[in-house]
């Protein structure tokens, strides 16, 4: 009986072993066969970084080489073609010439910028061999060859010297203007094959960095580091000359010439020139410069072929580093939320908590408008309700004393006060045909700035960046409000020089009032050129295009602040009432306007 | 300088001969070894199976992702075609006012081309006579071949085509495979470049995969293979270590049974003819044994009746003149003659008997050749002077000193002597005797009417007789040559004998110096010099054989 089961048993076995050995077969061949996943877990990626980087797609226009049969016409056509074309050098372009190499424009060319490429060439003088082609256009502005962009709109007329060479073909023999191998490029061309890079200076605190905005042609990719760097050891451009400095001593190049570049390391490879700098500071410089860049995440400072640690930091450094030193005076990843002061219709300035304004001031103070609190959160600026007092208050609580600091002239106002980070209060005192700046150093009388840019234009706001190196303004010219920016350098005797204003962009036809979102970007209030409208805009302030922030009715707007990191509060006179707006979150470019909170004049402490 | 070159020659000559040695080693085992051979023959034909196989499916995956990135490109150039329909269709504006709207219809583009870079663009209005169009990024020109652009130039609007090229850049980037896929709409042509990198990134992989496995796959069969003819080739190897072993006379030697497979069955079989074997063996040796034991006995049982009939005839020989009948003294006399004969041959059986029984022993001691062969030629000086022969004697002049028993060396040279006298037709006879290192040899030649050919050998069979007519009263008892062979074997060394018919015979024996050694070569030629054909009739013909 025992044995019989046995037998089966080692039967069933037997059987059994090869079907097992079959489903294993199976098994494997269904997990082992290739096949798309139809479920699984979520697999979750970060954000994509912020949108435009130096380094984005870029488009270059195809340059063709003369034809035989081309008159000297074409040619110049051709050339002023090719030119925009920066591909090995300008290659295509030197073949329009009879001396090649007479002519190179270079990496950081001086640029004509035309408003169009119908430069309408014609035959001046022409014999057989000999011609002169003369070129009419409108001229929007000129490229230094530092890199910095001034508008100079005017009509602009050349004249190119062509001559026969012994093939019988037409060649360029002489360009004009010889002195600047510069370039005639039109608006498109510069937009297509010019970036504009941010170079990051120290302001006079020798801890914030100021921006300095210069136009780059963008010749490859690999090269952008390079050029970055070599832009960055060049100095400021003239526009902040003098109004910040440099970490890097005079005559520090780069060793080899450019910057290596390994995967997403750079490594910046200094002359010994460079001992003599600050490698803290160096550093901070560079980081910000390098991080423009998204293909480079970490970078190596070397010195003379030797790698260089920062105190406080590894060799390698990420380029997200030297956060401290941002123009914005804090860490940008920190988004600190900062309070909003308004000065609400009941008659006290409050923080805004919410939707509602919180009393902080009381009393005779409360009723200031445009109410400004300084960085310290000590004094508390404002202007009388017609303007032309600008009051100061402390401290910033209860129902504190006043105190007028300035009177205004005769038919004059004040902008809204402004504090600058390291507590000097800046207002401009305006007449419709003239405008003073004031400055007010902590704990001194308010003076007079020595060198004011715009003393003959109306101002209309007048807000320091948080660098404290640069200013926007808003002012009058030819009848037409314009947002421009300005630098504030300090002469060697001492004086202020607030100056060198140039235009920020030419998309808005009206501004009311304008305020620093962050280093990179004004909000301003503002008609663009097809709208009837004032409406909120964010303006880079390297020049490129507006974008418009929100929707939905705003009533009249009148003051707008920001502050990196914080919403947009937008001050409107609607339906007979003074309210404060923002952004209904989440906050895009999309979100809706709501103005819950009966105040004007909100703004932000710094 | 020539030192190096000696130096260097002598190493190639190493190398050489080593690698000689490998390849011949491998070629034993292979000759040898089933397993080698099977798995050698697995491997190589896995291996091709498994390339062929690779090559097919890889061809077949890089098919399949081609195809899926073409069909790709063509969706994108066909909405970028849409994209350049929708701006530029029906443009009627002058050709600058084109220009910008080119250059804003290539920032769309650009715009999605992405910030990887899957793609490149390039338009061209075929209109514009400055430039060239636009590309995007580092993108050259060149990168859109001649072949695909004559293609566009002469295709009717709205074609599409795709070929593959080599996409250049400007500055360092490397320049890289692609697919180029163009369109036409209208006056502009337009062009996607799609860098085949991460394709052949991917194809690289899989085929270093693909490598990967094929060789585990090829080294897996390899590895089956040889497990699987191990356990076949190795109860071979067993059966056939016993048959050796079976051949070597361990008749009790079997082989391990295991399971009931056809291995199994083959063992049992072998087990089963060993046993056979081993049994009738047995039987033939206990019957050989028999007939030894009986001959021997046979051969002691008659001597003790031979003394008496000897004793009794030796008394009617001497009285044999005293019959009257002289017939009666004749018989008396061939009685004693044919008892004497009958004594030899008694006493040849029995030694004979004593051989084969394994009974004989060597009494080695150390002698010196040349004074046996004079003995022994002194005893036969008689026989031979009546026969007529002269006997010369060759010998060394420093002795010829060997481990011999005295006994079985003179009865040997005494056999040969008389046979060469016997037979020599009083001719002369020949004794030479030759030492070298390892041995000694000792050469009789006549010059009689020598051996057939094949006689040579059957001259040491039991009661051969070279002339089948000659009376049996000439000659000895026919075991002389048998015994005075086993002799020589007993001493581990050989009797041979060589002849051709009319020039005589020559019998040598060889015998190693130390008693048991083996012997190598003998320090005498079998063929004596000078003898007609300097081609032996036999060549040496070992006396062990």
């Amino acid at each position: 009986m025992t044995g019989d089961r046995r037998t089966t048993l080692r039967l069933r076995h037997r059987r059994v072993r090869p079907a097992v050995a079959v489903a294993a077969v199976l098994v494997l061949c269904a997990t082992g066969c290739a096949n798309v996943p139809t479920g699984g877990q979520v697999v979750t990626g970060k954000p994509a970084e912020k949108a435009e980087r130096v380094d984005d797609p870029y488009v270059r226009l195809i340059p063709v080489s003369p034809q035989p049969d081309w008159g000297p016409t074409q040619i110049v056509s051709g050339f002023l073609t090719a030119s925009a074309s920066f591909d090995d050098g300008h290659k295509v372009a030197k073949e329009y010439l009879s001396t090649p190499n007479a002519w190179d424009p270079g990496l950081r060319p001086y640029v004509d910028v035309l408003s169009s490429r119908t430069v309408d060439p014609h035959v001046d003088q022409t014999s057989a061999n000999q011609a002169t082609v003369h070129i009419t256009g409108d001229q929007l502005g000129t490229i230094d060859s530092d890199g910095q962009y001034t508008a100079a709109p005017k009509s602009f007329e050349a004249d190119f010297q062509l001559a026969k060479t012994q093939q019988g073909v037409w060649r360029i023999t002489g360009l004009p203007g010889n002195d600047k191998a510069g370039l005639f490029l039109t608006k498109d061309d510069v937009e297509r094959a010019m970036r504009t890079v941010n170079l990051y200076f120290f302001a006079p605190d020798e801890h914030t960095l100021v921006p300095n905005g210069i136009f780059l042609p963008v010749v490859d990719r690999e090269t952008l580091p390079t050029q970055l760097v070599q832009a960055l050891l060049s100095g400021p451009t003239s526009w902040l000359n003098g109004a910040v400095q440099s970490a890097f001593p005079k005559g520090t190049r780069l060793r080899g010439g450019s910057v290596r570049i390994d995967k997403d390391l750079a490594i910046v490879d200094l002359t010994q020139e460079a001992r003599g700098g600050n490698v803290e500071r160096m550093s901070a410089q560079l980081s910000w410069t390098l991080r423009q860049l998204s293909e480079i995440k970490r970078w190596r400072l070397e010195i003379d072929g030797e790698t260089v640690t920062p105190d406080g930091s590894d060799a390698t450094q990420s380029v997200h580093s030297w956060d401290g030193n941002s123009p914005d005076g804090q860490d940008p990843d920190e988004q600190v939320r900062q309070t909003a002061y308004v000065a609400a219709t009941a008659g006290f300035i409050g923080t805004l908590q919410g939707d509602h304004a919180q009393p902080v001031v009381t009393g005779a103070a409360g009723r200031l408008s445009h109410p400004a609190v300084s960085p310290n959160y000590q004094e508390l600026a404002g202007l009388s309700t017609d303007g032309r007092q600008l009051v100061t208050t402390g401290p910033v609580a209860g129902s504190p004393s006043i105190h007028v600091l300035l009177n205004a002239h005769k038919g004059a106002r004040f902008t809204a006060p402004s504090w600058s980070r390291d507590g000097t209060l800046w207002t401009v005192e305006s007449t419709p045909k003239a405008s003073w700046l004031w400055v007010r150093r902590p704990g001194k009388a308010p003076v007079k700035a020595g060198h004011w840019g715009l003393g003959g234009r109306q101002v209309l706001a007048f807000h320091v960046a948080r660098d404290g190196v640069r200013a926007a303004v808003i002012v009058r010219i030819d009848g037409r409000p314009e947002v421009q920016m300005g630098r504030i350098a300090t002469t060697p005797d001492g004086s202020l020089d607030v100056g060198s204003f140039l235009p920020v962009s030419s998309e808005l036809q009206d501004a009311v009032d304008l305020a620093w979102r962050d280093y990179d970007t004004l909000a301003v209030l503002g008609r663009a050129k097809r709208d009837s409208q004032t409406l909120p805009y964010l303006m880079p302030v390297n020049g490129s295009a507006i974008t418009s922030m929100g929707v939905g009715a705003l009533g009249e707007p009148r003051t707008i602040a920001a502050a990196p990191g914080s919403p947009v509060l937008i001050g409107t006179w609607s339906s007979g009432k003074d309210q404060v707006c923002r952004q209904r979150p989440p906050v895009t470019s999309y979100s809706q306007w709501i103005c819950p909170t009966p105040a004007r004049d909100p703004s932000y402490a710094h | 300088m020539t030192r190096a070159k000696r130096l260097v020659r002598c190493g190639l000559v190493t190398l050489r001969r080593v690698l000689r040695g490998t390849a011949s080693r491998a070629y034993m085992r292979w000759r040898r070894s089933i397993q080698v051979r099977v798995v050698t023959s697995t491997l190589f034909i896995s291996a091709i199976v498994v390339a062929i196989l690779g090559v097919f499916l890889m061809q077949q995956v890089s098919t399949a992702l081609m195809d899926g990135k073409v069909k790709a490109a063509r969706l994108q150039l066909d909405e970028g075609l849409a994209q350049v329909q929708r701006d530029l269709g029906n443009s009627t504006s002058p050709a600058s006012e084109d220009g910008s709207r080119l250059n804003a219809v290539v920032n769309r583009l650009k715009a999605r081309s992405g910030p990887s870079g899957l793609y490149e663009v390039y338009i061209r209005d075929t209109t514009a006579e400055y430039f060239d169009g636009y590309a995007t990024n580092e993108l050259r020109k060149e990168s859109v071949p001649k072949r695909l652009r004559d293609e566009m130039k002469h295709a009717p609007g709205g074609a599409r085509a795709y070929t593959y090229g080599k996409l250049t850049y400007v500055g360092g980037h490397p320049s890289e495979r692609g697919l180029i896929v163009g369109g036409k709409s209208g006056q502009f042509e337009l062009y996607y470049l799609f860098p085949l990198d991460q394709e052949q990134r991917t194809l690289t992989n899989v085929s270093r995969s693909m490598v990967g496995v094929g060789v585990v796959l090829v080294l897996l069969l390899a590895a089956i293979a040889s497990l699987v003819t191990r356990q076949v080739v190795i109860p071979v190897r067993l059966a056939a270590q016993g048959a050796q072993r079976l051949a070597a006379g361990r008749l009790e030697e079997r082989m391990r049974v295991r399971g009931e497979d056809d291995l199994a069955r083959l063992a049992r079989s072998f087990n089963d003819m060993a046993a056979n074997l081993q049994e009738k063996i047995g039987e033939l040796e206990d019957l050989s044994q028999l007939q030894r034991q009986f001959v021997s006995d046979v051969s002691h049982e008659l001597r003790t009746p031979l003394t008496t009939i000897r004793i009794a005839a030796d008394m009617l020989y001497e009285n044999r003149d005293t019959f009257d009948d002289p017939a009666v003294g004749r018989s008396a006399e061939l009685l004693q003659s044919q008892l004497e004969r009958f004594e030899s041959l008694l006493a040849d059986l029995l030694e004979i008997s004593r051989h084969d029984a394994g009974a004989a022993t060597l009494d080695a001691e150390s002698l010196d050749m040349r004074d046996l062969v004079l003995r022994v030629v002194g005893d036969i000086q008689g026989l031979a002077e009546r026969k007529g022969s002269k006997v010369v004697l060759q010998l060394p002049g420093e002795p010829c000193m060997a481990e011999v028993d005295r006994r079985r060396v003179e009865r040997i040279l005494r056999n040969l002597v008389v046979n060469a006298v016997e037979h020599g037709e009083g001719e002369d006879i020949v004794v030479s005797v030759a030492a070298d290192r390892d041995a000694v040899a000792v050469a009789v030649r006549d010059h009689g009417v020598g051996l057939k050919p094949g006689e040579g050998q059957m001259v040491f069979d039991r009661f051969w007789r070279a002339d089948p007519a000659r009376a049996r009263t000439t000659g000895g008892t026919g075991l002389g040559l048998s015994i005075s062979r086993e002799d020589a074997q007993l001493h581990g060394g050989w009797l041979q004998a060589w002849g051709e018919p009319g020039v005589g015979s020559q019998f040598r024996l060889s015998l190693p110096r130390v008693a048991g050694a083996e012997l190598r070569g003998s320090p005498l030629p079998l063929v004596p010099p000078g003898a007609g054909d300097a081609r032996p009739l036999f060549a040496e013909l070992e006396a062990g054989d």
